[in-house]
């Protein structure tokens, strides 16, 4: 990356040092600010001025805990934006405090983890959904926001279903007419890529080879049709020419912190101000290379909140450290965990009817 | 006009308005009557079938149901509600419409066979995702079916139907007592549609409970008793994830600070060593739903420290022993708080408190706290390992009364 400093670039020994520090200090910079974090410290043992050897030794917090309190490290009177994120069941939302601060190193630090692939400048770009995710604000979902903050990193936007979400076959070819013969930035959910654009491309012969793809969401949906990421990237590369490829991984819950593939495709990888701890679901102790287990986040980014250690909802496996396209920890997203259900005598009729 | 899936008796779909005509004419021998042996005979021959080892191996919980349905309890479930003066006589109510809930499986059996004791005509709708237990309950009652008189056939409906309001509003108006098990929100959702005037509702809404240990007998038992009253607490608080009405959450233990602390431990090193044995595993989604329920209640103050032996059980030290937490935590999260005596515990009784299990008192003290909530909350006292045990009084109602109706002859 000439372009710019990159910040997938020291080792894991050495950001692991750095990123022990922050998170202790910010520990307690929370502990400090939040009461109600200071109180599951209090009631889990974590006394003040504790110190940690390791990233894994930190407290962490699941991150549905988000959805049931307000947990923030800021005055109401400081509060600059509440994000929100609907959980799949929909009912359950987790919010999110931002001050004007960290609203703003949020957004610098997507845009610098961004930038190591797209480069400084903005490229056209192509976005696989609909225009119609904008039409109605009152129904502005979680996939609108993502795709309108990635739509910061391109110009001269074309979406390739039209507001009837049908595919719009002849916007595309213009696209490509236009700037198909330079490097180009695509947008859009995995299973959206994969629906839309390359049943599309693969469909109309439409050759994007200088295209750059990034994508997010997971495979859940493509599941059924036995799509996972090797495939995705073989069939883009044969079918179409897609070649660049970066799938990432982050949660509103860490707003701003974007775990990204690399260039051939061999993992997800952490930015120097984050990392990841896979622990064994029964001891919680952390799982060794290549042992799956829970995915834990962590980021030095989160100081309105205290969402700096998280416990995912999400199944994953470390593959290696150190050993692969960047430096740091590579790991993939395996899936996720079932939500716990319990019988009983609990609403249950209301259940049954969803 | 959606048609009912019956499940017991099998049968051809059949029309909602169909099915209540036939249940609400007369049957071969006469209408059924309270303690009617047509229907004893069947159920005693069902609790037979459930009883056999093949069963109750598969489904313990259809072990106790058996049990419950044998002749003796039968009788002396009759005995209870005959009326010693001849100028009362006890009469069935009529057509029952029963709404169980989906994922307890066997309520919907009790419900059902204390209202065809009580010589009802019934419906009782088994929901689409019923599985294990309830399907293994229906083919036993189908089975048992083959044997029986041919007015049970007629008069004892099971049936599924999806989503329908409308099929819930005709039955409603087709029966004179409407059961509704299962929670807050289902009884004000079926609430919605209307009963004839004469009729009435039956529910049994969202309730918890808590156990009450006593520091000083725990001290004075033997390890046996010791490790039956952990083997209890297991059976009592593992068997349906802890989420059944009647399983403990919170344990309030009465005594001196020291004793009560020794107890505490000893009781969860048993109750450790209980879950070793059964192998019970407590998978890694609740052991986060465990995470995230006992940090919510550091948050909110009411936990003072929160602590995890392995993933299988979680203990909260209450801030106060009013602070106690009334929603489902996760199977294996026990709350505890410690008071002087059961006095203390009078004032944090809610009208949603159901069972109160207990270890170490006299009938005395229970009946004296009783008295001392004087009903406005906890229906039920029961040893520590009998909490699920279903029994005919449930959620304060005499449930053959309920199901029956006074005639009064004054001559």
């Amino acid at each position: 990356m000439t372009e710019s400093p990159s910040i997938f670039a020291k080792l894991y020994a050495e950001r692991e040092q750095d990123l022990l520090k922050e998170l202790t200090e910010l520990t307690a910079h929370h502990r400090q600010a939040s009461p109600e974090y200071r109180r599951i410290l209090e009631a889990t043992g974590h006394e003040p001025g504790r110190s940690y050897n390791s990233v894994a030794d930190l407290p962490w917090l699941p991150v549905r805990l988000f959805k049931h309190h307000a947990l923030k490290s800021i005055p109401d009177d400081e509060v600059f934006k509440v994000l929100t994120s609907s959980g799949t069941t929909g009912a359950e939302v987790s919010r999110i405090y931002l001050d004007k601060e960290a609203a703003g190193v949020q957004q610098r630090m997507l845009a610098a983890t961004m930038k190591t692939v797209i480069g400084p400048k903005r490229l056209p770009m192509l976005i696989a959904d609909t225009k119609a995710l904008f039409k109605n604000r009152s129904s502005f979902s979680a996939r609108g926001a993502g795709v309108l903050g990635m739509m910061n990193f391109g110009r001269e936007h074309v979406f390739i279903l039209d507001e009837q979400e049908q595919p719009d076959i002849e916007a595309v070819r213009a696209f490509l007419a236009k700037h198909g013969g330079e490097p180009f930035l695509i947008f859009g959910f995995t299973f959206m890529a994969w629906l839309y654009l390359y049943e599309l491309a693969k469909a109309e012969k439409f050759d994007l080879s200088n295209g750059l793809l990034i994508h997010s969401g997971g495979w859940k949906k493509l599941a059924d049709q036995a799509v996972d990421n090797a495939e995705f990237r073989r069939r883009f590369a044969q079918d179409t020419g897609l070649s660049r490829i970066h799938n990432f991984y982050g949660m509103v819950e860490q707003i701003g912190t974007t775990f990204l593939e690399g260039p051939s495709g061999d993992g997800l990888y952490c930015p120097e101000f984050a990392d990841v701890v896979v622990r064994d679901p029964q001891t919680w102790e952390e799982a060794p290379v290549g042992v799956a287990g829970v995915v834990e986040v962590v980021s030095t980014l989160p100081r309105s909140y205290p969402g700096h250690v998280l416990l995912t909802e999400d199944l994953g496996v470390v593959h290696g450290v150190d050993d692969g396209d960047w430096p740091g920890k590579r790991f993939s997203i395996l899936g996720r965990l079932p939500r716990a259900e319990a019988r009983g005598c609990s609403d249950t009729f209301q259940a049954v009817r969803g | 006009m959606t048609m009912l899936q019956q499940r017991f008796p099998h049968g051809e779909p059949i029309e909602t308005r169909r099915l209540l005509h036939e249940i609400g004419s007369e049957p071969v021998d006469g209408p059924l009557t309270l303690g009617d042996p047509r229907v004893v005979d069947f159920l005693v021959a069902l609790a037979k079938r459930l009883l056999s080892p093949a069963v109750a191996r598969r489904h313990p919980e259809l072990g106790s149901l058996g049990f419950f349905l044998r002749r003796t309890e039968l009788d002396r479930a009759i005995a209870g509600v005959s009326e010693e003066s001849s100028r009362v006589l006890r009469f069935p109510r009529g057509t029952v419409f029963h709404v169980p809930p989906a994922n307890v499986d066997t309520i919907f059996v009790y419900s059902w066979a204390l209202s065809a004791l009580a010589g009802n005509a019934n419906v009782v709708r088994i929901s689409s995702r019923s599985a294990g237990a309830a399907d293994a309950v229906l083919d036993a009652l189908n089975t048992t079916l083959e044997t029986a008189h041919p007015a049970i056939a007629q008069t004892q409906r099971m049936v599924t139907y999806g989503r329908d309001d409308a099929v819930t509003a005709e039955l409603s108006l087709g029966c004179d007592l409407r059961v509704i098990w299962g929670g807050d929100g289902s009884v004000t959702d079926i609430r919605r549609h209307p009963l004839r005037p004469w009729a009435r509702d039956l529910t049994f809404p969202d309730r918890s409970s808590f156990a009450v240990l006593s520091a000083k007998s725990w001290q004075a038992a033997t390890p046996q008793r010791k490790r039956e009253v952990a083997i209890g607490l297991y059976n009592d608080s593992y068997w349906f994830d802890q989420a059944a009405c009647s399983s403990p959450r919170t344990l309030y233990w009465v005594g001196d600070p020291g004793p009560a602390a020794a107890a505490q431990r000893e009781l969860f090193e048993l109750l450790s060593a209980v879950i070793d044995e059964k192998a019970h595993q407590v998978d890694a989604a609740m052991a986060v739903q465990k995470r995230v329920s006992t940090y919510g209640l550091a948050v909110e103050g009411a936990a003072k420290r929160v602590t995890f032996s392995g993933n299988a059980i979680a203990t909260v030290e209450l801030a106060d022993p009013g602070l106690i937490p009334r929603r489902w935590l996760g199977v294996g999260t026990f709350p505890q708080a410690r008071v002087d005596s059961l006095a203390e515990l009078v004032r944090i009784v809610e009208r949603r408190d159901q069972t109160v299990s207990h270890f170490g008192f006299t009938a005395e003290e229970l009946t004296g706290f009783a008295r001392a909530v004087a009903g406005r909350g906890v229906d039920r006292f029961v040893p520590i390992g009998d909490a699920l045990s279903f029994a005919s009084v449930w959620d304060g109602y005499d449930l053959l009364r309920e199901f029956s109706k006074l005639t009064t002859v004054q001559a």
